[in-house]
């Protein structure tokens, strides 16, 4: 209880600073911070698996891919491109606020959870592996064919550029 | 022990014991870090047929209080341009993940700081941090050299991490647990009573191993894939705004590194703190882990002294069509292994199935991006 007390206001001020801030670099380690600290409200909750996946995953991944982007391309400032093209506003809106809509719906609909309520007894990495390849195989198996149909999308498109641009010569 | 004749609670004594374990790994490898500077140079120096520092104490034993004194007493430099606070974080946050990598680690049968569950694991998270911080510092620095030696660094650790992470899967397939105590367990015994039976020592082990040790090399930015610092290209890549005791923390963070992942190649592939032969027993598990250590931190030294760096194109090639195809290999080579007993049937069935793709990659890629002949224009 105490960690999210201390976790919480802080995930929420970094992505709240991560959707502030006008400079992309700015934001995208702000938006960093936030994932690493839901990593650490998920290890304080004690579940060690899905901390640690999500720090690795996120932070490592994900936030990399995102500051990579920013290090090859150029981005401007988020006000010039805002008065640039004002109409962004709206779409953005438009986009967020259906998920955050069913975000609130999906919270009132939790059970209601009182003082007799117990707390997580806590999964063996062992067992969390067990259920994942048996009775979510399909849900696994699934996942797994999706990310290997985006990767080769990925590659083809990868491969596509190439073709244009010559290789260094050797 | 003192603690509980004293009657004192619980808590007081784990935490003292967390104490305890914490700041001897970092002493011990604080420690280590400053003789490694030391021996590092004297290696070079030997190999390249020189002396090497020798005026500070004898043989040069005290350059590194030399060294450190110099650091600490350096002007820290913060450019007009760089943000102050991300210029300032990058090096802690460089320093940082690698103790905690450390603590994972077990040093000996009874020396293990944090017996983690999950130790693999949380190694590997932490140093997805690495990169972060890396990026933080190429960008803050606001200079056009750390943001090209950052961009380096990121793409060759993205690309590196891969084949690490797939070659230490390997080893958890095979021993089903992602804590590194338990690892090291299973890796007890002798074959025919004199072979240890290390994952070394297995045909998936031995190609899973000398993959790893190539993306170790590779993780730590050492040479031959010292491309991010690349001292005759990009001065020192994300480094070269630092000055004084952020660039030695810079050096610090390195080094603690590169201790980790060779602590954690030693626990994954080289038995851990087990003794190479049977009755070495006497001599206490933690002194083997060390030795070890030192031997494989001995052929990063050699491997620096030796080979030329790399460029980036053959860097990045190296990873995606040579190291990457090679360390999925391992996975089905291992479960092969597994389901063929572990014994000879095993080494039968994966051997062939890991050397036969080697050898024809070899021979493809030798044709396919052989240098073209030289053609000299002036000199014959």
């Amino acid at each position: 209880m105490i960690a999210i007390l201390i976790l919480a206001p802080l995930i929420l001020l970094a992505a709240l600073g991560a959707v502030w801030k006008a400079r992309p670099v700015h934001a995208a380690l702000l938006l960093a911070l936030a994932l690493a600290l839901n990593a650490m409200l998920y290890l304080a909750m004690g579940a060690d698996f899905i901390g640690l996946v999500q720090f690795m995953v996120y932070v490592g991944a994900v936030a990399v891919l995102i500051v990579f982007s920013l290090l090859i391309t150029r981005p401007g400032d988020e006000k010039a491109e805002l008065d640039r093209r004002p109409g962004s506003v709206v779409t953005g809106l438009a986009c967020t606020l259906p998920l955050l809509v069913s975000l609130c719906f999906m919270i009132s609909r939790l059970p209601e959870i009182g003082a007799d309520a117990h707390p997580f007894s806590g999964f063996s990495i062992e067992e969390l592996g067990l259920t994942l390849y048996s009775t979510h195989a399909p849900a696994v198996i699934a996942v797994g064919v999706m990310l290997t149909a985006v990767m080769i999308g990925a590659a083809l498109f990868a491969r596509d550029i190439g073709g244009k641009s010559k290789p260094p010569s050797e | 022990m003192l603690l509980e004749y004293l009657g004192a609670s619980d808590w007081l004594i784990s935490l003292a014991g967390m104490a305890v374990a914490a700041s001897t790994v970092v002493g011990v490898f604080a420690g280590a870090f400053a003789l490694l500077s030391l021996i590092e140079r004297k290696t070079l120096a030997r190999v390249q047929n020189r002396i090497g520092p020798n005026r500070a104490g004898w043989f040069g034993i005290l350059q590194p209080v030399a060294d450190g004194i110099k650091m600490l007493t350096k002007e820290d430099i913060v450019p007009a341009k760089a943000e102050k606070w991300l210029h300032l974080l990058a090096p802690i946050l460089i320093v940082v993940p690698a103790i905690l990598a450390l603590g994972v680690i077990p040093y000996g049968r009874e020396w293990i700081p944090v017996p983690l569950e999950t130790g693999l694991l949380f190694f590997f998270s932490i140093g997805a941090m690495t990169e972060l911080a890396i990026f933080m510092a190429g960008w803050a620095s606001g200079s056009k050299f750390p943001m090209l030696g950052a961009m380096r660094a990121i793409s060759q650790m993205v690309s590196y991490e891969l084949p690490l992470m797939i070659s230490a899967l390997a080893v958890v397939m095979m021993t089903g647990s992602l804590s590194l105590p338990e690892i090291v367990n299973q890796q007890s015994g002798f074959h025919f009573g004199f072979i240890p039976s290390w994952n070394l020592f297995t045909p998936w082990g031995l190609m899973a191993g000398l993959l790893f040790y190539t993306c170790s090399i590779a993780e730590a930015n050492r040479c031959p894939f010292d491309l991010p610092e690349g001292e005759s290209e990009i001065v020192a890549g994300h480094m070269t705004e630092y000055s004084g005791f952020k660039y030695a923390l810079f050096f610090m963070g390195e080094y603690l590194g590169l201790f980790a992942i060779s602590g954690l190649g030693i626990t994954l592939f080289l038995g851990g703190w087990q003794a190479p032969l049977p009755g070495l027993d006497i001599i206490p598990s933690w002194a083997w882990f060390f030795a070890k250590l030192a031997v494989v931190i001995f052929t990063y030294l050699w491997v620096r002294a030796t080979f030329p760096r790399v460029r980036i194109d053959q860097l990045m090639r190296f990873a995606w069509l040579c190291m990457i195809p090679m360390a999925l290999l391992t996975l089905p080579a291992a479960a092969i292994w597994h389901y063929a007993g572990r014994g000879m049937m095993g080494w039968l069935f994966t051997f062939p199935l890991l050397a036969l793709p080697w050898i024809a990659m070899a021979v493809f890629y030798n044709r396919r991006f052989a240098p073209a002949t030289r053609i000299y224009r002036f000199a014959e």
